[in-house]
């Protein structure tokens, strides 16, 4: 019996240990006190084993490299620019700004709640191999190459896997956050001049003695869940050309949209877009027949009024205000989903005429200058 | 003269051979007792062979003595069969017409080879899921069904008969303590203490128990006082290559001393990880204390004390594209390395105690009674991360993987073959990128460092569920004459439950803040909105500051209250017997909010109330008209409850027996099934009724010679069901509800266990199970979506007209099955016991296990698409269940046991289990509640990847023991 005594003990300590070399007994943690190290921030000779040659490109430079089509970046530029945005009221959402002293640019890193991490004024250092360059609406962007699908409008898509950040993406020193470059008329009329490389597209902006336009942009689409494309144009509702639709917030939230949409503010709105208009909101959606049914772009939502489905299926929405600057507008564009998108524009700006000082990013759209404001309007927008 | 002297010695001898014919006949006698304790075993089955004849049967008496006279010299064979052991057998000779005494015949028990308990089972992490996956435990008793299927079938989670684990009813010491507010068995209480809770009893089916009417779906009593632990000392050690690996376990019980007093602890400590899942590990404790005391024949005082404190890691699903980049189907994201040590995000920690105080009462052998008063407490928290306006921290987030960067299907439109590489990289060399495929614990330590003022966007947070269950317990049995017998009681429960959460972990910040980050981004200009506790902000002006725990996010009791009584007589005709028994009762319960949530904070108590709120800008409904509330109490749900059964049995020539139960039971929903979001608010689902079952079984038992079998038919439906399954939406970002009703089933099958010796090798057996169930659901029920951070019902109502079935595109019905079990479960081997040796093995096979269905895909919403048009396609692909692969298992076990100098004894016992190394068998899984929309033709949506829990490989289980 002693034999099997000792078999049972060789066994016994033969299983529980046949793991041990590995990762039997691994060390497993229990709410003890055994905390991480602190991150450590990159500085550029830390950069070399990344493949960092020595060479800065400035951010103007690797801009003019874009010629109106995507660049694919396969040599090795790097660019460094300290951050200028930061997403935390969630105006600028999923991308972060950047600038030099010779150019700001929309750096496209497709993740959410990038302050946590990128703290402004931080100095970041971007390996721009394998990265692309391109532009939307004339606004330059550094991203990864583009979706190869049939319905992609982007030069660029985000830089959205952390493994890319990860390698393309280095955070470096902090530093006092970049204050905004003042802007008068004339500089603002030579960057659109400039186009793409206008110097001031995507840097920090403060432009003084902004006048209300008066007037609103918007877009809204009755059923946001159906296609929001041109060639489905009964989804579309356009809100220009007459005003502020009684619009008096940076943006619309989904309870400010449905009020308005309720209020009947939005009443005489027009379905569709160019030639193809299906009258004002409060109609019905138009009838067809396919295969013999009686079929309509809303399905079982056929017998609403087009405002019935606004409110059925009622999202935030973007608002572009405008504003004036002698002869020269600018939108200053705002998500529903911003924290202060209900907030109300003050009425010394809207009603009395003052004029304010704006401070934000600046883009270009089409031509146009058009500001995205980082901080709330307490902050960004200063009554003269 | 001679012949004289011949007839003298004739009739002399004849005399003499009369005489000792009549006086010195041999026989057998002994006494039979359990190996484990020495104790009696009483009704053995003992049976005598000679050559193949059998010769004589008796069976034990109480004291396990029992006597076999009349036996002419020769050599017998003396098996010995009992309930709950293995069969056993000696040789044995009867000299010169000498009574041969066998002492003590020791039978070994069968739960020896088992070690079966909550910890059989790997503590599957799905609470944010919305779906639960508690298998069922089957014990072996007196059934050769349960034997057999109960250790063999619970690696692939098998439920019997396809009922869920809340409808077995398990007591302890005659209290049913099943969950209050789940109904979920509760084994995780007394897991680790197998010595204290081995004494049990166990009715299957819609059978009657002594200690309660019971359910559709079998009724387990564990005795769990000082006395029915086994008397001695006990050591044990056991290592498991699945879930922990060292159990140490000790138990000390007196048994009955002279002086009236029975005392009994058990400890043990489970400790270590496994072998085949990351991140899970254990970290438990268990001690029992118990007493008895006998005052005299008729009075008994039991007192009870045991508590499981400890923690364990748990597990998460994935989805099968993760499972194969890793190639590893065992993968668990639950867990990342901080500091070179493995942490999981889910860790279940808990104590709750358990103190219990009974009265037996026996005045007669006719009569007996009891009264028991047990009382749970204490905490049980089960930590996840908690995030606020931060990144997701989940390594598997679908946003990660590689099919969210590129799909075949262009309609998804994800063509990104750059990015697809990235991700197929990192997912393919996990090992290069540990930081990528687990939890990245140095990120989010460093994101917390960098937030100005020390605020943590990353905690770790603590639910708790903590109980107050107070249960009382009396039953009699009465044998009022011969022919009847009659049992019964009466039971109440008071338990109030607290729900809450609590910051863990700060992750390296200095304080988190009570808000509601859900609704933060709907109502972010009314801050009053956004307050996880309205009246701090109202009080202070500003959201509560959070340190280390401290409560948040939500706090409400779960009210449950029950009283009620059962009987049931047992008649009793010749070999003809029947029960009839029923019960009734009141089962009540409510929500209590105890704090006020911005988004529903009900109506102002008073007029300094409105005062503060219209300061503060609170928007509310005027008192009367009806709103939705956080605070204080929601309406009672009440239900009179009520079941009746009737069992008839027949015994056929002293081996066989025919049985049949049938049985209609009116219960009441469980608090988690009725209430849209009880993290919130008090609404509950519309409608609300209770859950009617029919069940009904019949049943052919054979037990002799060795040979045990059993045969069942059962059928049983079960109507109005409710469900509410609560699930993270990112495309809502907020927490979904979805709450069903009207979900009806239908059960029916076979099983059919045996075990019959091949008579060609001593002690060889062969034995084997069959389960065959076809369980499907056969209504439409309705739905109601709701989400955490809105009054708004995104659907109300709707109809699940694909829940019960599919259509395929040429017209055929595919009927949806109740899921999360194979329905079709078979074992078949050999068992081999001789000389305290044994040696099993098995093979399995397993077969129509569905996966648990998803409601939002079976509405008319999902199928049709932003379109609206409903296409043969869409219907079958989204609607259609998931069927598992079939599985092939091959288990096997072996054990022996010494006796070292007649004092003390040494054994092992070693489980294999999944011999074939078969990694590829799933166990269970759900659909994730989501859709995809952003589709190009914005014609048709598209179901998230399931998620799926697989088996381990190749395991053992080895258990050295030692008793004196």
């Amino acid at each position: 019996m002693k034999k099997f005594i000792i078999a049972i003990t060789v066994a016994l300590v033969a299983f529980s240990s046949c793991r041990s070399l590995k990762e039997e007994w691994d060390p497993v943690f229990t709410f003890g006190e055994n905390q991480p190290p602190v991150e450590k921030l990159k500085n550029e000779s830390d950069l070399g084993e990344y493949g960092f040659s020595g060479t800065w490109t400035s951010i103007h430079d690797l801009k003019a490299m874009y010629k109106n089509t995507p660049l694919e970046i396969t040599s090795n530029i790097w660019i460094k620019g300290q951050v200028t945005s930061s997403d935390v009221s969630g105006n600028i959402y999923r991308e972060m700004y950047i600038q030099d002293e010779t150019g700001g640019i929309d750096l496209k890193i497709g993740k959410s709640s990038l302050y946590s991490e990128y703290k402004l004024g931080q100095w970041i250092y971007v390996k721009c191999t394998d990265l692309t360059l391109g532009a939307y609406n004339g606004m330059p962007q550094l991203g990864l190459v583009a979706d190869d699908t049939s319905t992609n409008e982007y030069d660029t898509s985000y830089i959205d896997s952390q493994a890319i950040i990860d390698g393309h993406v280095f955070k470096g020193a902090y530093a006092d956050p970049v204050a905004p470059v003042v802007v008068d008329e004339n500089a603002l009329k030579t960057a659109l001049s400039k186009g793409f490389t206008g110097e001031l597209w995507g840097k920090l902006v403060t432009v003084k003695g902004l006048k209300y336009g008066d007037e609103i942009f918007a877009l809204v689409y009755p059923n946001p869940n159906m296609s929001h494309k041109s060639t489905n144009p009964e989804n579309r509702v356009f809100l220009s050309d007459s005003g502020t639709w009684s619009i008096n917030t940076w943006g619309l939230t989904k309870q400010g949209y449905v009020s308005l949409v309720e209020s009947g503010a939005l009443d005489k709105a027009e379905v569709g877009s160019g030639n193809t208009r299906y009258g004002p909101i409060t109609g019905r959606p138009i009838d067809y027949l396919t295969d013999g049914k009686v079929l309509n772009s809303f399905g079982t939502d056929a017998m609403l009024t087009y405002k019935e489905i606004m409110v059925k299926y009622a999202t935030a929405n973007y608002v572009s205000h405008y504003f004036r600057i002698g002869s020269t507008d600018i939108q200053v564009r705002t998500s529903g989903y911003v924290k202060f998108a209900d907030q109300v524009l003050s009425t010394a700006i809207t009603s009395q005429g003052k004029t304010c000082d704006i401070t934000g990013i600046l883009t270009v759209y089409s031509g146009a200058a058009q500001f995205t404001l980082v901080d709330e309007p307490s902050v960004s927008v200063k009554v003269n | 003269m001679y012949k004289k002297l011949l007839l003298i010695f004739a009739a002399l001898l004849t005399t003499l051979t009369l005489m000792f014919a009549q006086d010195y006949s041999g026989g057998v006698k002994g006494v039979v007792v359990n190996r484990n304790g020495r104790q009696p075993v009483e009704k053995a089955r003992l049976v005598l062979y000679q050559g193949a004849s059998q010769v004589a049967v008796a069976e034990s008496a109480e004291d396990g003595t029992f006597m076999i006279p009349n036996l002419d010299n020769g050599m017998y064979t003396l098996v010995i069969e009992a309930p709950d052991f293995l069969e056993n057998k000696v040789q044995v000779t009867v000299n010169d017409g000498y009574v041969k005494n066998m002492f003590n015949l020791s039978l070994t028990a069968v739960q020896q080879v088992t070690e079966l308990d909550d910890d059989s089972f790997a503590a599957f992490d799905l609470d944010d899921s919305g779906y639960n996956d508690n298998p069922t435990i089957l014990f072996g008793s007196n059934d050769v069904f349960n034997n057999i299927a109960g250790y063999n079938f619970s690696a692939v989670r098998f439920r019997a008969r396809g009922y869920t684990s809340e409808s077995q009813d398990v007591y302890l010491a005659g209290v049913k303590l099943n969950d209050a507010i789940t109904g979920y068995s509760p084994y995780s209480l007394w897991s680790g203490l197998n010595e204290a809770m081995r004494s049990k009893e166990t009715v299957n089916g819609a059978e009657v128990s002594d200690y309660g009417l019971g359910g559709y779906n079998g009724l387990t009593n564990i005795f769990g006082n000082a006395s029915n632990v086994r008397k001695g000392l006990r050591g044990s050690v056991l290592t498991n290559s699945t879930l922990y690996r060292l159990r140490v376990m000790a138990s000390y019980a007196t048994g009955m001393m002279d002086n009236g007093w029975a005392l009994a602890a058990n400890v043990s400590a489970r400790l270590g990880g496994n072998d085949w899942i990351d991140g899970v590990y254990y970290r438990s404790f268990a001690y029992y204390l118990a007493a008895d005391k006998v005052f005299d024949r008729s009075n008994k005082l039991s007192m009870v004390f045991f508590a499981t404190p400890g923690e364990r890691g748990a597990q998460n699903a994935s989805t099968q594209e993760v499972y194969d980049l890793m190639k590893d189907n065992m993968y668990n994201s639950n867990w990342g390395y901080q500091n070179g040590e493995v942490r999981n995000s889910r860790v279940r920690k808990t104590h709750e105690p358990v103190a219990i105080l009974k009265y037996d009462f026996t005045p007669s052998d006719r009569f007996q009674a009891s009264a028991t008063l047990l009382y749970r407490f204490g905490k049980n928290g089960y930590t996840a991360l908690d995030w606020y306006d931060a990144q997701d921290p989940r390594p598997d987030y679908y946003r990660n993987l590689p099919s969210y960067f590129y799909d075949s299907n262009t309609d998804l439109n994800r063509a990104n073959f750059m990015k697809w590489g990235w991700a197929n990289e990192v997912w393919t060399h996990s090992k290069d990128y540990p930081n990528l495929t687990h939890i990245n614990w140095d990120r989010l330590y460093n994101v917390n460092r960098l937030q100005e003022g020390g605020r943590s966007k990353y905690v770790q947070e603590e639910r708790h569920v903590d109980q107050n269950d107070v249960n009382f317990a009396g039953t009699f049995k009465w044998r009022a004459k011969e022919w009847v017998t009659l049992t019964g009681g009466l039971t109440a429960r008071y338990n109030a439950t607290e729900y809450y959460k609590t910051v863990a972990d700060l992750l390296g910040g200095e304080y988190f803040v009570d808000i509601d980050n859900f609704a933060e981004r709907e109502y972010a200009s009314q801050p009053w909105k956004i307050q996880n506790d309205l009246d701090y902000f109202i009080n202070n002006g500003n959201a509560r500051v959070l340190r280390k725990g401290d409560k948040y996010g939500y706090d409400y009791l779960a009210h449950y209250r029950n009283v009620g009584g059962w009987i049931n007589g047992k008649f009793t005709a010749g070999n003809f017997s029947a029960n009839v028994g029923g019960r009734i009762g009141y089962e009540g319960f409510w929500r209590q909010g105890l704090i006020r949530k911005g988004l529903f904070p009900g109506y102002p108590e008073d007029d300094a109330m409105a005062a503060k709120w219209q300061a503060a800008g609170v928007e509310y409904a005027k008192p009367g008209t009806r709103t939705e509330t956080s605070f204080g109490n929601s309406e009672k749900a009440q239900f009179l409850t009520y079941a009746a059964k009737l069992g008839l049995n027949y015994v056929i020539g002293g081996n066989q027996r025919v049985y049949a139960n049938v049985g209609y039971f009116n219960d009441a929903p469980k608090f988690n099934q009725v209430f849209l979001s009880p993290r919130t608010r008090n609404t509950m689902v519309d409608n609300l009724t209770t859950v009617k079952t029919f069940a009904s079984d019949i049943n052919w038992q054979y037990s002799g010679n060795g040979i045990n079998v059993r045969a069942t038919a059962y059928f049983a439906t079960i109507r109005d069901q409710s469900k509410v399954m609560s699930a993270y939406d990112d495309l809502q970002n907020a927490f979904s509800n979805f709450a069903i009703s009207g979900i009806d089933q239908r059960n029916m099958g076979v099983e059919l266990g045996f075990k019959i010796p091949t008579y060609i090798v001593d002690g060889l057996s062969v034995q084997g199970v069959l389960a065959w169930g076809n369980n499907v659901y056969t209504s439409t029920p309705r739905m109601t979506q709701t989400v955490d951070n809105s009054a708004e019902k995104v659907m109300d109502n709707v109809l699940l007209p694909y829940w019960k079935s599919t259509i395929t595109s040429e017209g055929l019905v595919q009927r949806h099955h109740v899921p999360s079990t194979p329905e079709l479960a078979t074992s078949l081997g050999l068992s081999y016991n001789i000389n305290y040796w044994f040696i099993d093995a098995d093979v399995e096979y397993f077969d129509n296990a569905w996966l648990d269905m998803n409601p939002l895909y079976r509405t008319d919403y999902a199928v049709a698409g932003p379109d609206n048009v409903i296409t043969d396609t869409e219907l079958l692909y989204m609607t259609t269940q998931e069927k598992f692969a079939p599985a092939w298992l091959v288990n096997f076990s072996v054990g022996k046991s010494w006796f070292i100098k007649y004092k003390y004894q040494l054994g092992f016992s070693l489980n294999a289990k999944n011999v074939l190394n078969n990694r590829n068998v799933k166990t269970g899984g759900y659909e994730q509640t989501r859709i995809i929309d952003n589709t190009v033709s914005k014609e048709r949506y598209y179901r998230f990847d399931p998620k799926y829990f697989y088996m381990s490989g190749f395991n053992y289980m080895l258990n050295i023991y030692f008793r004196f």
